[in-house]
């Protein structure tokens, strides 16, 4: 009996310090906040952090976005909102006009969707020229829709890319003030330091 | 093949040159890269002697397996890397390799 209850009491000892074990693991955090309130990530990018309802995405190592933010949206599926800052955005020309033309060819190749350009204006992207674009695309098959803005501007040599899109059913409203908040976000942007490739 | 395209204007500050290798046909690369826009040269190479000189062919599958490998001057092989390129690596690689003045 006693043995037995030796073995529950070291089983317990056991659980308790693998436990202890889990909780003093600590997970290093790629942002922090600054005084003003503004999100440091990495040292490198500063940026105001969207209001409340909006999830930060993590980006995968080598994954298609560097800095992201998603909500999940009222009524029906495919109702949600992501918007993102990437350094590689799809294509490769150093040219906004070639690089539009290269990153829709890609840019939610997924999905089949016939695009209509809404909207296509030269922008002031960190104090230098820029290109924002947008669009709307239409899946009869599914019956669903998405509305993105797809804003490029330069990083060095390199062209860098911010964009949202939301998805609505093909009869669903598109919610404009999530795209308020990414212009936010995207006015408030910086890059606290060169890039990998302005240092080569 | 997309972020080497991207940082062509790299590898011509390093002195390195690219190259594709597939398995596929002459015809399949040409349509693969007019699709993609690579402007860089893609080597057909159908019979599969390069994936066995380069140690990327695996066994009973007519494909090679994904390899990055670089070769100096010399014709020496200085870097393999197997899977998805790892184009920050690779460039800074070149880098040195250049400063090194063997140049790839």
């Amino acid at each position: 009996m006693n043995k037995r209850r030796l073995m529950v009491i070291c089983l317990m000892l056991v659980v308790v310090w693998l436990s202890g074990c889990a909780t003093t693991q600590t997970v290093q955090k790629p942002y922090r906040i600054s005084p003003q309130g503004t999100v440091i990530w990495d040292d490198e990018f500063e940026f105001a952090p969207p209001p409340l309802g909006w999830k930060l995405l993590i980006p995968e190592e080598g994954g298609d976005i560097n800095i992201g933010f998603m909500r999940m949206d009222r009524g029906p599926f495919p109702s949600s909102t992501t918007f993102a800052y990437d350094e590689e955005p799809f294509g490769f020309s150093t040219q906004f006009e070639g690089r539009e033309i290269e990153f829709f060819k890609r840019f939610l190749f997924n999905a089949i969707l016939q695009f209509q350009i809404l909207e296509r204006k030269k922008v002031q992207v960190i104090g230098g020229e820029g290109l924002a674009v947008t669009v709307e695309g239409k899946d009869p098959v599914k019956k669903e829709k998405v509305r993105a803005k797809v804003i490029f501007g330069k990083r060095g040599e390199r062209v860098i890319g911010f964009y949202i899109t939301q998805w609505r059913p093909l009869d669903g409203t598109y919610d404009l003030s999530a795209f308020e908040d990414f212009d936010k976000f995207f006015n408030s942007f910086k890059f606290l330091k060169k890039s990998f490739y302005e240092t080569l | 093949m997309e972020g080497h395209q991207r940082n062509l204007y790299l590898y011509e500050r390093f002195n390195a040159r690219v190259l594709g290798v597939s398995r596929d046909d002459v015809t399949t690369l040409k349509y693969w890269a007019k699709g993609l826009g690579l402007t860089f040269p893609l080597l057909s190479n159908v019979t599969g002697f390069l994936g066995v000189y380069f140690h990327t062919q695996p066994d009973g599958k007519p494909i090679f397996g994904r390899r990055t490998v670089i070769i100096d001057k010399n014709g020496i092989i200085r870097y393999v890397r197997d899977g998805s390129p790892e184009f920050k690596d690779i460039l800074l690689f070149l880098k040195k390799l250049n400063q090194e003045g063997g140049k790839p």
